[in-house]
């Protein structure tokens, strides 16, 4: 088996209920749809060497007009990763030790929109040493309509304090 | 409706119905693929990143669906580009790099909803050696944007 990794959690104090948490907002350029798409086919691949994806509705004005959409949408796991990066910022290396994300993608995320990503605490649950916070996920457009919405539980123990 | 479970080993992902069994596949967790993935996805943390990059993230999961199409549905797509709508996963342990892994998916729902066609696949990713569970996972998508009756399809 292998070795077990220790995922150093982030030393500041544990969130509370109602603390908010945000990324910076970003623009969802057609670069960032295109490097998601490039990134799918190499993990795909998995051989050591990068490669381009598509066409897709993520990269491919034409394709994504055939589909029936006005044009590229960027792929939902872009605002998910986004979402999974907040809970590094929040908890450290530790939230990918384990716990739960539901992400869900109420509308299409067009070029230019500008998403404004955060994590908004419901619930902190101590169990033996494990201490268990629940989220509130959201990634909103400028005008404040939510894109992808969703829900995290991250479960920190102490070893990995 | 349930049925019974059957290997999926051709024709393309839009044919994919309930009770089809994908996989398993198998493969080993390779730090280059996991730093490029998030580059491309901007998380930054050294643990996904650096040159020893320690970690996958439990977001990589959703690529295994594309693995497990590939080895099942070899015709590709179908007629229409699939909309991802709903990523859902549970991790239950840190995928380290360079595990060796194996992945199986099931096809557990397809239904018709506001004239768009839904499949959920549920796949658990387990570490090769010991069939430990890492990461259960459930992924939802529609199989074409615009919407259209399923006798059309």
């Amino acid at each position: 088996m292998t070795a077990p990794v220790r995922l150093p959690a982030r030393k500041a104090q544990m969130p509370r209920p109602g603390e908010i948490f945000e990324l910076a907002p970003r623009t969802m350029t057609r670069e960032r749809m295109r490097w998601y798409v490039d990134a799918q086919a190499t993990a795909v691949a998995n051989d050591g060497k990068p490669r381009f994806g598509g066409p897709t509705i993520h990269d491919d004005d034409d394709y994504a007009i055939s589909q029936g959409l006005p044009g590229i949408i960027a792929d939902g796991m872009v605002s998910t990763n986004w979402l999974f990066s907040l809970l590094v910022e929040i908890f450290g290396p530790a939230a990918a030790a384990s716990g739960r994300m539901r992400t869900r993608y109420i509308a299409p995320v067009y070029e230019d929109d500008v998403l404004h990503t955060s994590a908004k605490v419901t619930a902190v649950e101590y169990t033996g040493d494990t201490r268990s916070v629940q989220l509130e996920l959201r990634c909103a457009r400028a005008d404040g309509t939510p894109v992808t919405v969703g829900e995290a539980t991250v479960r920190i123990t102490d070893d990995t304090d | 409706m349930q049925r019974e479970a059957r290997v999926a080993t051709g024709g393309y992902v839009s044919d994919l119905d309930v009770g089809d069994v994908l996989g398993p596949i198998s493969y080993r967790v390779k730090p280059f693929t996991v730093r490029e993935y998030c580059h491309a996805v901007e998380i930054d943390h050294e643990a996904f990143q650096a040159g020893d990059a320690a970690v996958a993230p439990p977001t990589l999961v959703h690529l295994d669906k594309l693995k497990l199409y590939e080895a099942a549905c070899p015709a590709g797509t179908g007629p229409t580009a699939r909309v991802h709508v709903e990523y859902d996963a549970e991790w239950h342990a840190p995928v380290p790099v360079d595990t060796d892994v194996e992945t199986t998916g099931t096809v557990t729902e397809r239904f018709l909803k506001r004239g768009r066609t839904y499949v959920v696949t549920e796949i658990v990713m387990r570490e090769a050696s010991t069939g430990t569970a890492l990461i259960t996972y459930r992924d939802t998508v529609i199989l074409a944007y615009e919407a259209q009756s399923e006798a059309a399809q």
